[in-house]
Formats: C-alpha cells, structure tokens, sequence
C-alpha cells in the first residue's frame, strides 16, 4: 500500500461528489425542459467503491518489488469511491395547466420533468457537507505528511 | 547493540499503522454515500501492543483492517460521517505526536553523537 494512498482516497472522494453536484445542479437547470414532446428525465449518479488491488500501478509496483499487491491489509478495498454510471430515472412526468404553450395536448396540459427542487437542493447540501468533508480528511493527512517531513529536520 | 531501539522500531510501526488508518478513514468518508457500503477500521494500536507482548519484532506486525456491520441509511450504508469525522482528527494528531516523539528520540541520538569533549 503505498504512502500516498490515503490522498488519492480522499481525492476520488472529491471527484464523485462533484460528479454528484454537476448532476443535480443539470436536474435543477432543466426542471422545466420540455424538449418538445420528449421532456427531461432528471438523473440519478450510482456509486461503487474501488477496489485497493484494481488499480494499474498497484500491479506494477508488487511485481516490481516481488511482494504481494496489498502487503498491508490482504483483501483491504480501500481504494475509494468512482462513479460507476449515470442513470435516467425513469419517473413519470407531471402535468401542467399551460393551455398557450406549443406544447400543450389537447386538454391544455403541459408534460413537464418530475423534479422536486426541494430534494435537489436537499442533495446540494448533502453532497456540499461532504465535499468539504473529505476536503478536511485530506487536509488532516496532508499535515501528516507534513510532520513526518520534519523527522528529517535536525 | 543497534542504533535503532525496540522503542524506535515500535513508533516507526504505529506511524505506518496510524497511515494505513488513515487511509480506510478517508475511504470510509469517500464511500459516505456508496450504497452498502460498510466501514472500515483497523485497531493497530491493540495489534502493536499485542505483538510487542508475545516477542514479536515490532516492524514485522502487518495490520489488519475489521469491518463493522451497522446500517445508517436506507440503502445499507454503515458510514457515520460524525463519528469517522472525529476519528480523523484524532488520528491525525496521534500521528503528528508520534513523529515528534521519533524526532526527539532522534535529537538525543544527534546530541549524542556531537557531543565533543
């Protein structure tokens, strides 16, 4: 396991909540996206955790040195967190009084995305509360770092 | 007789424990939001005393990590941000003692060694 590990953790942490954040802010940007006749399905991220033995240069470095990829914890998945896909859910739309809009149907209903801005919001707190999070773990190993250069200090 | 005592050897091993600590913690907060996702931790501190115990050579001590099985959210996730948070912090200043405490061990050594008549 190599010493920066625990960095690269926190930094992929980082990524997949801004992945998150870039998602919900396009479901709340295209809450009322019609398209014209095929109207916005808003959008779901699913995460997966990365496994610590996955990664190519982990490979590498064990074959390299002869000792087994994970000396440290065998079978540790402390790899961190990826985006493994973005999905569209498939919620149904909702219907809007809107008689003048080109795309009214017949009864002057307009079909609209089922976006709730509250719950969008409520996620933009959410994945906001865990940015800063692993902003501080990595600022926490950073001064770990930090001081064991200073073993180094006459 | 070594240059490097038992109790250097010890700080240098619980230095690489409270590492890889810190790396599961940080994966813990990572996956906060991974579904069925559960936590992990690893006690290097109970590992290290008890192989100090038995007559093991500190640095040969490899951690192993422990999985809780707990369930905080809807969709299987175990990981309390609070209480990984506050783990964190504090094995981050456990760290950062550990270092001084090698530095200092070091200085004596130094201060030893430059010591003229």
């Amino acid at each position: 396991m190599s010493f920066f590990d625990a960095l690269n953790v926190s930094a992929s942490g980082l990524t997949a909540t801004r992945t998150e954040m870039d998602v919900t802010s396009e479901n709340l940007a295209n809450a009322q996206s019609t398209n014209n006749g095929t109207p916005y399905k808003p959008q779901a991220v699913v995460l997966s955790t990365i496994g610590s033995g996955d990664s190519f240069q982990q490979e590498l470095s064990s074959a390299l040195s002869g000792t087994p990829a994970s000396a440290n914890g065998a079978g540790s998945d402390a790899g961190g967190v990826q985006v493994s896909q973005i999905v569209s859910e498939n919620v149904p739309n909702q219907l809007v009084y809107n008689p003048t809009s080109p795309n009214a149907n017949a009864k002057g209903y307009v079909e609209e995305p089922d976006i709730q801005p509250v719950t969008e919001m409520t996620n933009l707190i959410s994945e906001s509360d865990s940015y800063q999070a692993d902003v501080t773990a990595m600022d926490t190993t950073k001064q770990m770092y930090t001081s064991t250069l200073q073993l180094l200090q006459a | 007789m070594s240059l490097l005592d038992n109790t250097q050897l010890s700080l240098e091993s619980a230095m690489s424990g409270s590492m890889y600590r810190q790396t599961l913690l940080s994966n813990d907060l990572a996956n906060a939001d991974t579904p069925g996702f559960q936590p992990q931790d690893v006690n290097f501190q109970q590992e290290l005393s008890n192989a100090v115990a038995s007559g093991q050579s500190p640095t040969s001590v490899q951690f192993s990590e422990s999985t809780t099985s707990q369930v905080t959210s809807s969709d299987g996730n175990g990981v309390d941000t609070n209480v990984v948070d506050a783990d964190i912090a504090e094995n981050g200043l456990l760290y950062q003692t550990l270092t001084q405490v090698a530095a200092a061990r070091n200085s004596i050594l130094q201060s030893a060694i430059n010591a003229s008549g």
